[in-house]
C-alpha cells in the first residue's frame, strides 16, 4: 500500500484517467444492468406479486396465456393447496386525451392473485377495475372511464395497486364477469366459464395431478416464456459480461503501459534486493485502490442519473445485483494486473537501470 | 574471516568476435572494518567488479561469497533477500524511486527490513550530507549532487555489511566529496563494516586502507 499510495499521490493525473475509465465502465454497467432490471419488472412484476408457484395453461397454448382457453370446471379439476383462475385479454384503453395499452385480468376477488389495493378501492360493481398506479404517472385517475379498443364496454378506475405489470402492459384487475363482458360482448353470459388459465400455489409442483390436456409449468417458465423476454434479458446480460471482460482488458492494457513506463524504477528497488512479492502486491493494491475509487463512483453517479430520468425510462435498480456487478468489476480489474506483475518479475535489476 | 570473496571469477559479455572480456580471472578478499577503493579507466570493468560482487549479475565462471555463503549458484529470489539484508548499492545510474519523497526512499526500506538505522540517526546522516533541508522533497526537485547524497544516505540507512558505491562522488565539488569520504570512513570503521568505493579521484584514495586497480579486466592490488 504504500508504494502504491505515494505513487498514486504523485502522479494523480495519470491515475484520475484510469480510474475515469474505469468509472466510466462501471456506470455502464450499472445503468445496463439497472435496465435489465427495470426491463424484466416491466414484464413480470405483476406475476411476481402473485407469489404463485406454477400455473396451468393448455397443451396447445405453447406457454402463452392469451392463446390458452380452459373452463372454470378444468380449474377445478386441478389439486392443489390454492388455486386461482384467470382471464386476460389485451387492449388499449382510452380516458379524453389519455391512451395505453393495457392487460386486462379477470380474477375472483377472493383468490390470492387479488391485487393489495393501495388507493382507492377494491372492485364490487360491474365493470369496475384496479389499475396498475404506472396509470397515475400516464395521467389516469380515480374514477376515469375507459373506453376499450375491441368493444363498447366501459371500464371504470375505482383503485390503484402497486407493481402490476405484465409483458410491458399496466394491467387491470377486475371480476371474472367483467372480463368476459369485455371479451365476449353479447355472449358473455354462454361464456360465463371461459378462463385462460389457473394460477397455483402449493408446496411442491410435483405433486399436483393435472389433465392430458393441460400443462403445468413453474413461475419462472411461464416469465421466461412472456414475448421478448428472454431475449432482452438474455441481450442485456451479454453486454454486461462483454463490458466485464473489456474492462479487464482496459486495465490490463493500462496497467501494462504504465508498469513498461517505470521499468527502470522497478529495477533501482529489485536491484536493493526488494521482493517481486512486495512490489507485485504494490501493484494489485494499486489497482485494487483505483478499481474501488471507480467503481464506487460509477455506483454513485449511476444512482444520481437514476434520480433524474424521465419515468418513462425503464430503468430499477437493484442495490444487491449492482453490489455484486461492482465486486466482480474490481477482481477483472485485478485479473488485469497481472498481466504487469509478470513483467515485473522477468525484469532484469541491472537491464533495467543502465548501470 | 573473509566478508566478501570472489574466487577465479571472470564476466564477459556477448559471443565470437563480440566478446568482451568485461573481468578476466579476478581473486578478491574483503575484510569487516576495511574501506577499499577501486580505480582504473572508464571502461576497465569497475562496474562489473561491483555489480557481479553484489550479486546484482552473475559471473561467467567463478564463485562469489558474500558472508561464508556462496551466491553463485543461487536463484534470484534469494540473491534478492541477500542484498536486503547485507549489501547497500550505489549504482552509476539512478538509485532513487522517482515518486517518493528523500524521506520516503527510508521509509520504503523501513516496509521491507528490519535493523535499519534509528530517527537519530538518520537526522544525524541526514546532517552529515546536508540534505536535512531536502526531506520533502521528490528525487526530480533534486540536483545531481543532491540525488547522488540522497542514495548515499539511503545505502547506509539500512546497515549494509558491505557498501558497494560506484562513484559515489562523482558530481560533488571536492570539498563535499571528501566529506562524503570521511563519512563512509567513519561508520565502515565504527560499524566494523566493508565498504568498496569505486572512483576517479586518485585524491580520495587517502582514506581508504586498500587500493586495487583496474585495468582492462584485471584487478590488481597497489
Ligand atoms: N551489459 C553489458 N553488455 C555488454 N558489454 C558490457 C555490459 N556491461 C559492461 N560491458 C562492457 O564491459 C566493459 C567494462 O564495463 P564497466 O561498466 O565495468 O566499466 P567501468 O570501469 O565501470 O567504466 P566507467 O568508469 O566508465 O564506469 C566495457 O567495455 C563495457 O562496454
Ligand atoms: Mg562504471
Amino acid at each position: 500500500m504504500f508504494l502504491a499510495w505515494n505513487e498514486i499521490k504523485k502522479n494523480k493525473l495519470r491515475f484520475v484517467l484510469i480510474t475515469g475509465v474505469l468509472m466510466l465502465v462501471s456506470y455502464l454497467v450499472f445503468f445496463l444492468s439497472g435496465l435489465a432490471n427495470g426491463l424484466e419488472s416491466l414484464n413480470r412484476e405483476a406475476v411476481d406479486k402473485w407469489d404463485a408457484t406454477g400455473i396451468v395453461l393448455t397443451e396447445e397454448s405453447d406457454k402463452s396465456m392469451p392463446q390458452s382457453s380452459m373452463t372454470i370446471e378444468d380449474a377445478d379439476a386441478i389439486d392443489a393447496n390454492e388455486i386461482a383462475v384467470i382471464g386476460q385479454l389485451n387492449a388499449v384503453a382510452t380516458s379524453a386525451e389519455n391512451k395505453a395499452n393495457v392487460a386486462i385480468f379477470g380474477i375472483e376477488e377472493d383468490s390470492f392473485i387479488m391485487p393489495e389495493v393501495t388507493e382507492g378501492e377494491s372492485f364490487s360493481n360491474e365493470n369496475e377495475v384496479i389499475a396498475s398506479d404506472t396509470l397515475l404517472e400516464e395521467g389516469f385517475k380515480l374514477g376515469d372511464e375507459l373506453e376499450l379498443s375491441s368493444t363498447d364496454e366501459v371500464l371504470k378506475i375505482v383503485g390503484f395497486t402497486e407493481s402490476a405489470r405484465f409483458n410491458a402492459a399496466p394491467v387491470l384487475y377486475g371480476d371474472l364477469s367483467t372480463f368476459q363482458r369485455v371479451k365476449f360482448g353479447e355472449a358473455a353470459g354462454e361464456n360465463e366459464n371461459q378462463i385462460n388459465a389457473a394460477v397455483i400455489r402449493t408446496d411442491d409442483l410435483s405433486k399436483v395431478t393435472i389433465d392430458d390436456n393441460f400443462e403445468l409449468i413453474e413461475t419462472e417458465t411461464f416469465i421466461e416464456n412472456l414475448p421478448g423476454y428472454t431475449e432482452q434479458s438474455l441481450t442485456l446480460t451479454f453486454m454486461i459480461y462483454f463490458l466485464f471482460v473489456i474492462s479487464s482488458v482496459i486495465v490490463a492494457i493500462f496497467l501494462y503501459v504504465l508498469t513498461v513506463q517505470k521499468i527502470s524504477m522497478f529495477g533501482v528497488m529489485k536491484a536493493q534486493g526488494i521482493s517481486n512479492r512486495y512490489l507485485a502486491n504494490s501493484v494489485v493494491a494499486q489497482t485494487f485502490i483505483l478499481a474501488a475509487i471507480g467503481v464506487v463512483v460509477g455506483f454513485g453517479l449511476t444512482l444520481l442519473t437514476g434520480a433524474f430520468l424521465p419515468a418513462a425510462v425503464p430503468v430499477a435498480f437493484d442495490l444487491v445485483t449492482m453490489m455484486i456487478y461492482g465486486l466482480v468489476l474490481i477482481a477483472v480489474a485485478i485479473v488485469g494486473a497481472v498481466f504487469s506483475v509478470w513483467t515485473i518479475v522477468k525484469i532484469d535489476p541491472l537491464k533495467a537501470i543502465g548501470g | 574471516m573473509a566478508v566478501l570473496e570472489l574466487n577465479q571469477v571472470t564476466k564477459s559479455f556477448g559471443e565470437g568476435h563480440k566478446k568482451v572480456e568485461a573481468m578476466k580471472e579476478t581473486e578478491f578478499k574483503a575484510e569487516k572494518g576495511e574501506l577499499i577503493a577501486v580505480i582504473g579507466p572508464s571502461g576497465s570493468g569497475k562496474s562489473t567488479f561491483l555489480t557481479v560482487a553484489g550479486g546484482l549479475q552473475t559471473p561467467t565462471s567463478g564463485e562469489v561469497i558474500i558472508n561464508n555463503q556462496n551466491i553463485t549458484k543461487l536463484a534470484e529470489k534469494k540473491r534478492s533477500n541477500i542484498r536486503l539484508q547485507e549489501i547497500g548499492f550505489i549504482l552509476q545510474s539512478s538509485n532513487l524511486v522517482p515518486f517518493l519523497t528523500v524521506d520516503n526512499q527510508m521509509r520504503l526500506l523501513d516496509k521491507v527490513k528490519k535493523g535499519n538505522m534509528t530517527k537519530e540517526e538518520l537526522e544525524q546522516l541526514y546532517n552529515d550530507l546536508g540534505i536535512y533541508d531536502l526531506k520533502q522533497k521528490y528525487p526530480s526537485d533534486l540536483s545531481g549532487g543532491e540525488r547522488q547524497r540522497v542514495a548515499i544516505a539511503k545505502s547506509l540507512y539500512s546497515n549494509p555489511s558491505i557498501l558497494l558505491a560506484d562513484e559515489p562522488t562523482a558530481s560533488l565539488d571536492s570539498d563535499r566529496a571528501y566529506e562524503v569520504m570521511e563519512l563512509l570512513q567513519t561508520e565502515t570503521k565504527n560499524k566494523n563494516t566493508t565498504t568498496i568505493v569505486v572512483t576517479h579521484d586518485t585524491r580520495l584514495i587517502d582514506y581508504c586502507d586498500k587500493v586495487f586497480k583496474m585495468t582492462d579486466g584485471v584487478l590488481a592490488l597497489q
